[in-house]
């Protein structure tokens, strides 16, 4: 996987990611991206609308099957995460 | 002036979900909505819908409340689109409009993509009908302070998407301030309600009585504190608390037996500073291990994005079946699930605007 770009997922997260935090930037994000903190800055609030968003568009309940969360480490987890559970999306 | 107030259908206009009918059939129109929206109405506010439900969900909300909607959106998009569309529909201004939902996250991304609507709980609506924004003439003190309180929120969320930087750097900018002090008997009242209104973010998911709370406030193995926010745009008060046992000096671990937060302070750094402060006070009390024994409901989702963020993790193994000792410190629910934060390492950072007073 290269750095800005990956597969049509990743894609469609930052899209996601830069409407919750109000940031371009992440569009252009790369797969190593921290999501939590400091990389793309997601708070609690832009954390939870991320995790719903990606429970509408591609039917995957983040939240009740990470306990720990730890698939938002980084764009490219959360890629693989949805990836593996929405069929190769 | 507001012009027209845009409902939610589900657990707002509806005493239940739609979708979710019982064994009397679809859930009846809630009282106290139907109160509001009857008064509203009469004083030739409009009604409008915006609904995470199909098309049929509107017509049913006009049939059991007897009223008429200007507009409805329903469907499944985000409800910041659904509002333009029902702006643009009626031609009047996002000024003019306000909004009412149940589910803080809803009407925390209505407010933060279109600031200026007027964004209220239905508790909120319940009151909103004293204010100047419903009516001109009937205004009391308690009342104008709660719209001017909506006025900050509007003007700091109109600036906030303005602003072209980080959270951080507008939280910053802002002149935010988060204070972390013990709580006095005074603060009782204000804890024991926080214990009932907060969802979100409350760990245990328990209703702390106020005799409860005075004797946890006087304890001297626990440590009951409260967090207070303020900005340039206005002073919030007291939009958290949390309470902690502290151990004795063999166990070296505090526990939060209750960490509560107002969802009114969501998105501006309160609950970052709560954690932060939480991992540094234990470490600096020479605790090893800070404990957080959670009740997980779909609800309280942001508070676990924040515990993640701190690098608190539940403990391995069948997390959800919880553990019921936590070596020396409180029982633990039966189905609560514990979150730990080992304090090696580099330790959560308390932003710069966050303070702590009176040995917190």
């Amino acid at each position: 996987m290269t750095a800005a770009a990956g597969p049509p997922v990743a894609d469609a997260l930052r899209q996601i990611l830069a409407r919750v935090t109000g940031s371009d930037d992440l569009l252009g994000a790369p797969l190593a991206t921290p999501l939590l903190g400091a990389g793309a800055g997601l708070d609690s609030l832009a954390g939870t609308l991320l995790l719903r968003e990606i429970h509408q568009r591609f039917g995957v309940d983040v939240a009740g099957e990470d306990l720990n969360l730890d698939s938002l480490a980084t764009l490219g987890t959360l890629t693989e995460f949805i990836q593996e559970r929405a069929g190769g999306g | 002036m507001i012009k027209c107030v845009i409902w939610d259908i589900d657990n707002t206009l509806l005493d239940g979900v739609y979708l979710e009918p019982g064994p009397a059939g679809r859930p009846p129109a809630d009282p106290a909505m139907l109160g509001v929206l009857r008064e509203l109405s009469g004083r030739g506010i409009l009604h409008a819908i915006a609904s995470r439900n199909p098309p049929e969900a509107a017509n049913y909300a006009a049939a059991v409340t007897g009223a008429t909607f200007a507009a409805a959106e329903c469907g499944w998009g985000a409800k910041p689109d659904a509002i333009r569309a029902i702006i643009a529909e009626l031609g009047i201004g996002a000024d003019a409009v306000a909004f009412v939902d149940d589910e803080p996250i809803e009407r925390a991304e209505v407010s933060a993509a279109l600031p200026e609507v007027l964004v209220l709980s239905p508790e909120d609506a319940g009151e909103a009908v004293e204010w100047p924004e419903f009516s001109p003439v009937v205004v009391t003190a308690e009342a104008s302070r709660r719209g001017q309180m909506y006025q900050q929120r509007r003007r700091r969320q109109a600036e906030a998407r303005a602003f072209g930087g980080s959270r951080d750097d507008f939280l910053r900018r802002s002149g935010t301030r988060v204070v972390i002090e013990p709580a006095s008997a005074a603060d009782v009242p204000r804890l024991h309600e926080l214990s009932v209104r907060t969802h979100q973010f409350n760990s245990a998911g328990q209703q702390v009585s106020t005799d409860a709370l005075a004797e946890l406030v006087g304890s001297a193995s626990h440590r009951v504190v409260i967090i207070s926010l303020s900005d340039q745009f206005g002073d919030d008060g007291i939009v958290g608390g949390c309470i902690i046992q502290t151990g004795t000096t063999t166990t070296r671990s505090w526990t939060v037996v209750l960490l509560m937060m107002s969802c009114r302070a969501m998105g501006r750094g309160v609950i970052d500073a709560l954690l932060a402060w939480l991992c540094r006070a234990a470490a600096a009390d020479g605790a090893s291990l800070v404990r957080m024994p959670c009740r997980l409901t779909p609800r309280n989702v942001p508070l676990r994005v924040a515990l993640a963020a701190a690098g608190f993790r539940a403990g391995t193994g069948d997390g959800a079946a919880g553990r019921t000792e936590t070596g020396g410190g409180p029982p633990v629910e039966p189905g609560s699930t514990v979150f730990d934060r080992e304090l090696t390492g580099p330790l959560p950072v308390l932003p710069g605007w966050a303070e702590t007073r009176g040995g917190a």
